[in-house]
C-alpha cells in the first residue's frame, strides 16, 4: 500500500492504482475527457495534467497514466496545472467550438470564445480515442482505428469504407464523450420501435418485482452477439457489466437447467397473460406509440421506468388529453366472454395518476364500474371527484389523425348517443387471460380447464383451490381473474391445503384402486393416456403400466378401456359386480 | 573471397549517380592487364556526400571527388600504373581553391576524428570477410570468452558512453536498468529510424559498416543477459540500409556469429531487421516499439522506463544505431581509451551530418566539446560566397537555434540543452545571413506539424494554433501579442505534451524568440523580413550603381518584370514581380537587393 | 561457408583474410617500383609482378606502390624498399630473376643486398 499527499492530505492508494483514481476515490476532482474506467488508460487529452513532486523533482504528468507510487506529492490546482489545462481547453475549444461539454470545462478555466482560429465549426471529435479503444479492448470488433497523423488524424473504420465488421452495438456512440459519432440504420424495422421496452441489453422486466433482477438480452448483448457471429472465437468480449458488478452477481455462463424435486403437493401458481389489443383493429394498437396498454402505462408511470416515473408522450411532451377504454378483450365476444375483474380498478388509479402527475383532462369509457372490493367504491367516488370524465359506454374505435391525434369514439349510454373525444393518449385496459401454454400445464397434472381457460378447481364452492389430482391445488390467477386481495387469500388458503397435507407426511387413499395385472398388461399405454387423474405411468425397464396408488380415485376407466382385460379396479372386481347385478336381480 | 591486391580502390557516396563508374573501372583495369592486382570496392560513406562520387585510393592516400566514367582511363594509367596523382580530380579546398591530393591533408579530414566511421568506406559493407580481416568481431569474442556480463557493463559505463540517439542517457546505466529488472525475456532494439530532414548519419552507418552495429548488439546482448531476440528498427526509405542490413546479420548467421552457439560459446541470439513505415515519430522509443509490434506507431506514456517494461512488456534496451557501433571499439581499446575523447560528461566521439550553407555538405564524426566554430569552418570550409554565419539549427526539427554570437560553443550534451537546442541524433543545419528565423521557425513547425502523430491535444493542435500564428507573423499580419501567445503555447506543448516529439517541437519556437526576438518584431512592428525571405514583407529592387546592364537577369526572370536596355539601368516592376529571388541569384554583381 | 565454432577458429580466419585488404591496413614495410615510360620499357611491370607473388608466396606484410620516373632512367626498374625510419634504399636493373632474393635477403632476414643498391636516402 502507497501513501501519497494530494493537495496536501494524506491519502492511501492500493497496488496498481494510478493517480487518477486514487484522486477520485478521495473526491478530488480532476477533468478528463479520454478516461473510461473499464478502458486501458490512454494519455491522449492531457486534461487530467497534476504536479507530480517525486524526489524533489516537480513535472506535469497525467493522473490517468501515473502509476501512485508511494510517497509522491501531487498537486491537482497548482498554478501550472491550471494553465496548462486552460492552455488545452482553449486548444480543444478551437478544434470543436460547438461541444456542449467542451464549452462548458472551458468556461470553468475562464475561456467563453475559442483563442485560436477555428478551421470546421462543426468539428466534434476530439480524438480521445475513447471509441477505438471500446472498440478494441471491450467490443472486439476492431472496427474502430485512427487513420492519418497529427492534425490529419480521422477516427473511422479501415480506409474509411462500411465494414461488415461492425456489430452495430453502439458502445462506440455511448463512449463518446462529444456526441460525435451517430448510428445510422440502414434497414429501417430490423429494430421494432419500442419506445417502452428495453434500451439496454441489460434491463429490469419488472420494474417493482422483488427482488429487482435485471435480465441480460443476448440478442442485443455485445458478448453474446460476438461469440455467436464467430463461432465462439471471440467469447470474452465487453464484460463491463461483470466488471462493474460489485456483488459478482453476473455470469455469462449461466444456461437455462431442468430440476427434477420430488414432492409430496404441488400448487399451480402459472398466473395470467395480457391479452394481445392488436388481435381487434379498432383499437389501432400499434399504430401510433401513444396507444398503451395498461401495462404499459405501469411501466411509464414507474418511478424506475424510463421516464423516470413522468407521464409522457412518445416524443416527451406531457399528455393534454387522456383516454383510458375499460374492457378492452373482456366482456366482448369477439375476444373474452368474462370480465377481467381488474381492470375497473387499475383503470381508475391509472386516471388517479394521470390527475396527480400531469394536468390532462382523462377520459374513462366504461361499461359497469366493478368497485366491489373493501374501500374500491369510496375510491371510485374519489376518482370522480378529482374531474375524472367517466362516459358510460364501450369505447368502440380509435382512430390516429393525421396530426397524432388520437380520435375515441363510443357510445354515452346515459345520454343514448355516440360521442367522440380527441386526445393524445390512450390507455388500453386489456383483458388478462390464461397463460398460453396452460394447456401443457394442464397436461402434466391431470388439471381440467373451464371453458374460459383458465384451470378448473375441483368444486366452485366448496373446493375453490384443490382439483380433480391429489395433492394438486390452484392459487392466484391461474384459476381465474383475481385481484391482488383475493389473490393473496386464494393463494393462503392453497399453502395451507399443501400444508396439511404434508404435516400428515401419510396419505389415507381409498381402498378402491385399480390395479395391473403386470403378467396380462401388454405395454399398450392406452390406459396412460385416459387416466383423468395422470395416476397411470409406464415402466419401460419392466415394459408394463403401473398406477399409483395415491394418485387413483378408482373411477375405473382404465379398467374398462385395458383391451388385455389386464386391470382390475378392487373391490369392484368384475366377479363382485356381477355378483351385485345378480344380487338386485334375485331381489326384482 | 577476395585476392591479395597492391591496390585497391575504394569508392564512395555513388548514390546512384554513375551506375557504369564501377563496371568501366573493371573494364579499363582487365585491358591493362591489372587485375589480380587492383580491387575496386564499393564501399560506405566517406562523409563528402555533396562530391561523390569519391575514390580513395590504397595504399597511399590519393582522394578523387566527382569521379566520372570519362575519368578511368587517364585515371587507371597515370595512378595506378604511373603512380601519379591526377591533380583535376583532387579536392578543392573550398577558400583558397587549391587541390589537395592526400586524404590525409584534406582537412575537412584531418581535423575529425573517425571512430565509428572508420571502417565506413574502408571497407566493403556487404563483405563479412573484410570486417573480420580489419578486426571485427574481436571484441565480440573477447566479451564472449574473457569478459562476464558484469564487466561488460561496468566497461561501457567507464567508458561514459552516452545514448548517441539525442537524449544521451549513459548507455552502460540502461544496460543495467535492463538486467536488474526481473525477466525471462528482455530484448534489445536498435533504433535506426532517422527522421530529421538533412540528418543521415544512421542510415550511412548501417550502409557502410553493418556488422560494427551487429557486433556491438550481440555484446550487449550477452551483458544484459536473457536476450534471445534482438531488433534493428530502420525506416523503409532507407533500402540500401536494410539491403546491407540484411546480408550483414545473413552473413554472421552463416559464420556462426549470429543464431544458436555463437563461436561455440553456448550463447544464443537472433537479430532481425524491422522496416518503419517512415513516421518521425517512430524514432521516439515507445511509438517505435509499438510500430515493432504490429500496432500504429504512436508513443505511450512512459512513466515505466523501457528498460523495466518496454517491448511487449518486457524489459528492453533501446540504443541508437551509432551508440551499438561504439560498444566493439569500447570492449576493444577499453574504456580509458574511449573516455580520453571528448568532455568531461560527454565522452567519445560523434556523428553529425553538416547541411544548409556550407562549403563542405556532408558527414562528419568529430570528438565531443569541439566547438560549433571548427566544425563550420575548419572542417565545414565555411559559408559559401563569403557570407556571415547566422544561426545553427542541431538536433533536427526538434532542436533549436544557435545563433552565431555562441561560435565557441563546445558541442556537447549538457551544452547544447543549455542553448536551448539539443544534441539529437546529429543534425546540423547551417544558415547564413540570408536566412530569416521567423521562416525558419515556421519551416520546421510545418515539417512537426506533417509528423506529429496526433495523439494528444497539446502536440496536435498546439503545434497548429503556433504554425498559423508564425505563418501570420510571415505574412506581416502579427501583433505584438502573438509573441506572448506563442510563448504560454511553446511551454504548455513543453511541459503537458505526452512524448519526446511533443515536448521538444515548441524548441525552434522557443530558441529563435530567444536569441533572435528583434526579427520577430520587425516583422510585427516595422512589417520588415531582415533576411529579405518573408514574400508578404519584402521587394526585389536593382541597386543602380552596381547594375552594369547585363541583362541576365532580365533574361532569367520568369514573369517578364525585368526591363531596361543593354549597358543601361534595369528596372523590376513591382507589380508583376512574383519574388522568387531568381535574379538576385544569378546577378553576378551583386546587384539586386531586397528591401 | 565455414561456420566458426570458437574463436580460435575466428582467429585463424582473420589472419588468412587479412592478406586481402592488407593494401588498407598500415604497414612499415612499402616497395615502390618505378614505372615511367622508362621503367615499364626496362620490364618494371613484370618486376612488381614477380615482387608480389614473392610476397604471397612468403606471406609478408607490405605495400607495394608505383613511381613514376625518378630521373635514373639507365638504372631501371628501379625498385625502392622502406622499412619504417630506415633509410630508403634504392636497388636498381632489378629483374624478375633476382626478386626473389631481394625478398628474401632484405625483408625476411634483414639483410640490404649491398652489391644491387643504387642510392640510400635517409628520413
Amino acid at each position: 500500500m502507497a501513501t501519497l499527499i494530494i493537495d496536501g492530505q494524506e491519502v492511501h492508494a492500493e497496488e496498481g492504482q494510478t493517480v487518477l483514481e486514487v484522486a477520485r476515490a478521495n473526491g478530488f476532482e480532476i477533468p478528463t475527457l479520454c478516461y473510461h474506467p473499464q478502458l486501458e488508460p490512454y494519455g491522449a487529452c492531457r486534461l487530467c495534467i497534476v504536479e507530480v513532486i517525486r524526489r524533489g523533482r516537480s513535472r506535469l504528468e497525467t493522473s490517468c497514466t501515473y502509476p501512485a507510487r508511494d510517497g509522491l506529492v501531487i498537486k491537482t490546482k497548482s498554478p501550472p496545472v491550471i494553465e496548462a489545462r486552460a492552455v488545452i481547453l482553449g486548444l480543444l475549444l478551437s478544434r470543436c467550438p460547438n461541444v456542449p461539454v467542451i464549452q462548458e470545462l472551458a468556461l470553468e478555466y475562464g475561456i467563453t470564445e475559442p483563442p485560436f482560429p477555428v478551421e470546421d465549426p462543426e468539428e466534434k471529435c476530439i480524438l480521445c480515442g475513447l471509441c477505438v479503444r471500446t472498440c478494441h479492448e471491450l467490443v472486439k470488433a476492431d472496427v474502430l482505428n485512427f487513420s492519418q497523423r497529427g492534425i490529419e488524424r480521422r477516427v473511422g473504420p479501415p480506409f474509411l469504407e462500411k465494414t461488415r465488421q461492425c456489430i452495430g452495438c453502439g458502445a462506440c456512440t455511448i463512449v463518446c464523450p462529444t456526441g460525435a459519432i451517430e448510428i445510422v440504420l440502414e434497414q429501417a424495422g430490423i429494430y421494432k420501435e419500442k419506445p417502452l421496452g428495453p434500451t439496454a441489453a441489460i434491463w429490469v422486466p419488472s420494474l417493482q418485482a422483488v427482488p429487482r433482477v435485471p435480465v441480460i438480452d443476448t440478442d442485443a448483448c455485445i458478448r453474446f452477439r460476438q461469440n455467436d457471429r464467430t463461432e465462439g472465437e471471440i467469447a470474452d468480449a465487453c464484460g463491463v457489466c461483470q466488471m462493474v458488478c460489485e456483488a459478482g452477481a453476473i455470469n455469462f455462463d449461466q444456461q437455462d437447467e431442468v430440476v427434477e424435486v420430488d414432492v409430496g403437493t404441488v400448487i399451480v401458481a402459472t398466473g395470467f397473460q395480457m391479452w394481445d389489443p392488436a388481435q381487434l383493429s379498432q383499437y389501432s394498437y400499434g399504430k401510433s406509440p401513444n396507444i398503451i396498454t395498461g401495462m404499459e402505462f405501469e411501466h411509464l408511470s414507474n418511478a424506475g421506468g424510463i421516464t423516470s416515473g413522468e407521464i409522457l408522450l412518445a416524443d416527451g411532451r406531457k399528455p393534454e388529453q387522456v383516454a383510458i377504454i375499460h374492457c378492452v378483450g373482456s366482456r366482448d365476444h369477439n375476444a373474452h366472454e368474462y370480465c377481467s375483474r381488474i381492470c375497473c380498478m387499475y383503470s381508475l388509479k391509472q386516471a388517479h395518476l394521470v390527475r396527480d402527475k400531469t394536468d390532462a383532462a382523462v377520459y374513462e369509457f366504461y361499461m359497469d364500474m366493478r368497485a366491489f372490493g373493501k374501500g374500491y367504491e369510496e375510491f371510485y367516488e374519489r376518482v370522480q371527484e378529482e374531474g375524472v370524465v367517466m362516459i358510460r359506454g364501450r369505447g368502440a374505435e380509435v382512430e390516429v389523425l393525421p396530426d397524432g391525434k388520437l380520435r375515441v369514439k363510443g357510445e354515452d349510454a346515459n345520454l343514448g348517443r355516440l360521442v367522440y373525444v380527441d386526445v393524445d393518449m390512450v390507455v388500453l385496459s386489456t383483458a388478462i387471460e390464461a397463460p398460453h401454454d396452460a394447456n401443457q400445464v394442464a397436461a402434466l397434472f391431470g388439471l381440467s380447464r373451464s371453458v374460459d381457460g383458465f384451470f378448473a378447481e375441483a368444486h366452485p364452492k366448496m373446493r375453490p383451490v384443490e382439483t380433480n389430482t391429489g395433492g394438486v391445488f390452484l392459487a392466484g390467477a391461474a384459476q381465474a381473474p383475481k385481484d391482488v386481495p383475493d389473490t393473496v387469500a386464494h393463494a393462503g388458503a392453497a399453502a395451507s391445503m399443501a400444508l396439511a397435507l404434508m404435516d400428515q407426511g401419510e396419505v389415507t387413499i381409498s381402498p378402491a384402486v385399480a390395479v395391473v395385472d403386470e403378467e396380462l398388461c401388454s405395454g399398450c399405454k392406452t390406459c396412460i393416456s385416459l387416466c383423468p387423474y395422470t395416476a397411470i405411468s409406464f415402466i419401460e425397464e419392466d415394459n408394463v403400466a403401473r398406477v399409483n396408488e395415491a394418485l387413483c380415485k378408482g373411477c375405473g376407466t382404465c379398467v374398462a378401456a385395458c383391451p388385455a382385460g389386464a386391470i382390475e379396479a378392487l373391490h369392484f372386481t368384475d366377479e363382485q359386480i356381477v355378483a351385485q347385478i345378480e344380487g338386485v336381480l334375485a331381489w326384482v | 573471397m577476395a585476392e591479395r591486391h597492391r591496390a585497391d580502390l575504394l569508392i564512395s557516396c555513388l548514390h546512384g549517380r554513375y551506375p557504369e563508374l564501377i563496371p568501366t573501372l573493371q573494364e579499363e583495369i582487365e585491358r591493362r592487364g591489372l587485375t589480380g592486382e587492383v580491387g575496386v570496392v564499393e564501399a560506405g560513406c566517406r562523409g563528402l556526400c555533396a562530391m561523390g562520387p569519391v575514390m580513395l585510393i590504397k595504399p597511399g592516400g590519393l582522394f578523387y571527388t566527382n569521379v566520372q566514367p570519362a575519368d578511368v582511363p587517364e585515371l587507371v594509367e597515370e595512378t595506378l600504373i604511373k603512380g601519379r596523382a591526377v591533380e583535376r580530380l583532387a579536392y578543392k579546398e573550398p577558400v583558397t581553391h587549391q587541390s589537395v591530393c592526400y586524404y590525409e591533408d584534406i582537412p575537412f579530414y584531418s581535423k575529425q576524428v573517425r571512430h565509428v566511421m572508420h571502417d565506413c568506406g574502408m571497407i566493403d559493407p556487404q563483405s563479412i570477410e573484410e570486417y573480420i580481416a580489419v578486426g571485427g568481431y574481436q571484441a565480440l569474442s573477447k566479451a564472449l570468452t574473457t569478459m562476464t556480463p558484469k564487466e561488460i557493463i561496468e566497461e561501457v559505463k567507464k567508458s561514459g558512453l552516452r545514448g548517441r540517439g539525442g537524449a544521451g542517457f549513459s548507455t552502460g546505466w540502461k544496460w543495467e536498468a535492463t538486467r536488474q529488472s526481473a525477466g525471462d525475456v528482455r530484448y534489445a532494439i536498435a533504433n535506426g529510424d532517422e527522421g530529421d530532414p538533412g540528418a543521415f548519419m544512421n542510415r550511412s552507418l548501417m550502409e557502410g559498416d553493418p556488422h560494427a552495429i551487429i557486433e556491438g548488439m550481440v555484446i550487449g546482448a550477452y551483458a544484459i543477459g536473457n536476450v534471445r531476440n534482438a531488433y534493428i528498427y530502420v525506416r523503409d526509405e532507407y533500402p540500401l540500409a536494410v539491403s546491407n542490413l540484411n546480408i550483414a546479420l545473413e552473413q554472421a548467421r552463416e559464420y556462426g556469429l549470429l543464431g544458436e552457439d555463437i563461436l561455440g560459446t553456448g550463447f544464443d541470439l537472433d537479430i532481425k531487421v524491422v522496416r518503419g513505415a517512415g513516421a518521425f515519430v517512430c524514432g521516439e522509443s515507445s511509438a517505435l516499439m509499438q510500430s515493432v509490434e504490429g500496432k500504429v506507431g504512436e508513443p505511450r506514456p512512459k512513466h515505466y522506463h523501457a528498460t523495466e517494461r518496454g517491448l511487449w512488456g518486457q524489459p528492453t534496451a533501446l540504443n541508437n544505431v551509432e551508440t551499438w557501433a561504439n560498444i566493439p571499439l569500447i570492449i576493444n581499446k577499453g574504456a580509458e581509451w574511449f573516455a580520453s575523447f571528448g568532455t568531461e560528461n560527454s565522452k567519445g566521439t560523434k556523428t553529425f551530418c553538416l547541411a544548409g550553407q556550407i562549403q563542405n555538405t556532408g558527414l562528419i564524426e568529430v570528438p565531443m566539446g569541439i566547438t560549433l566554430r571548427e566544425v563550420i569552418y575548419d572542417i565545414g570550409g565555411g559559408i559559401p560566397g563569403g557570407r556571415e554565419l547566422k544561426a545553427v539549427q542541431t538536433g533536427g526539427p526538434s532542436g533549436g537555434c544557435i545563433p552565431a554570437s555562441l561560435l565557441d560553443l563546445p558541442v556537447d550534451y549538457d551544452s547544447l540543452v543549455e542553448a536551448g537546442s539539443m544534441m539529437g541524433s546529429g543534425g546540423m543545419i547551417v544558415m547564413d545571413d540570408r536566412t530569416c528565423m521567423v521562416d525558419i521557425a515556421r519551416y520546421f513547425l510545418e515539417f512537426l506539424k506533417e509528423e506529429s502523430c496526433g495523439k494528444c491535444s497539446p502536440c496536435r493542435e498546439g503545434i497548429r494554433a503556433m504554425l498559423e500564428i508564425l505563418t501570420r507573423i510571415t505574412e506581416g499580419q502579427g501583433k505584438m501579442a502573438d509573441l506572448e501567445t506563442l510563448e504560454t503555447l511553446a511551454k504548455t506543448v513543453q511541459t503537458a505534451s505526452l512524448c519526446g516529439l511533443g515536448k521538444s517541437a515548441p524548441n525552434p519556437v522557443i530558441s529563435t524568440l530567444r536569441h533572435f526576438r528583434d526579427e520577430y518584431v520587425a516583422h510585427i512592428e516595422d512589417k520588415k523580413c531582415p533576411a529579405g525571405v518573408c514574400k508578404a514583407l519584402i521587394e526585389y529592387y536593382i541597386i543602380e550603381d552596381k547594375c552594369l546592364g547585363c541583362g541576365l537577369c532580365r533574361r532569367k526572370c520568369p514573369q517578364g518584370a525585368i526591363s531596361g536596355e543593354k549597358k543601361e539601368v534595369h528596372v523590376i516592376d513591382p507589380a508583376l514581380c512574383i519574388k522568387c529571388g531568381i535574379c538576385r541569384d544569378v546577378c553576378k554583381f551583386d546587384a539586386v537587393g531586397v528591401r | 561457408m565455414p561456420r566458426l565454432k570458437s574463436v580460435e577458429e575466428l582467429q585463424k580466419l582473420r589472419t588468412q583474410l587479412q592478406k586481402n585488404i592488407e593494401s588498407r591496413t598500415e604497414t612499415s614495410t612499402t616497395i615502390t617500383v618505378g614505372m615511367g615510360t622508362c621503367g615499364i620499357a626496362a620490364g618494371a611491370r613484370e618486376v612488381m609482378q614477380a615482387i608480389l607473388a614473392e610476397l604471397d608466396k612468403r606471406d609478408i606484410n607490405a605495400h607495394v606502390t608505383t613511381v613514376g620516373c625518378i630521373g635514373m632512367c639507365h638504372k631501371e626498374p628501379l625498385v625502392d624498399i622502406r622499412q619504417g625510419d630506415e633509410p630508403r634504399i634504392t636497388y636498381g636493373n632489378i629483374t624478375p630473376a633476382m626478386v626473389s632474393r631481394l625478398i628474401e635477403d632484405h625483408l625476411a632476414n634483414g639483410q640490404v643486398v649491398d652489391e644491387w643498391v643504387v642510392g640510400r636516402v635517409a628520413g
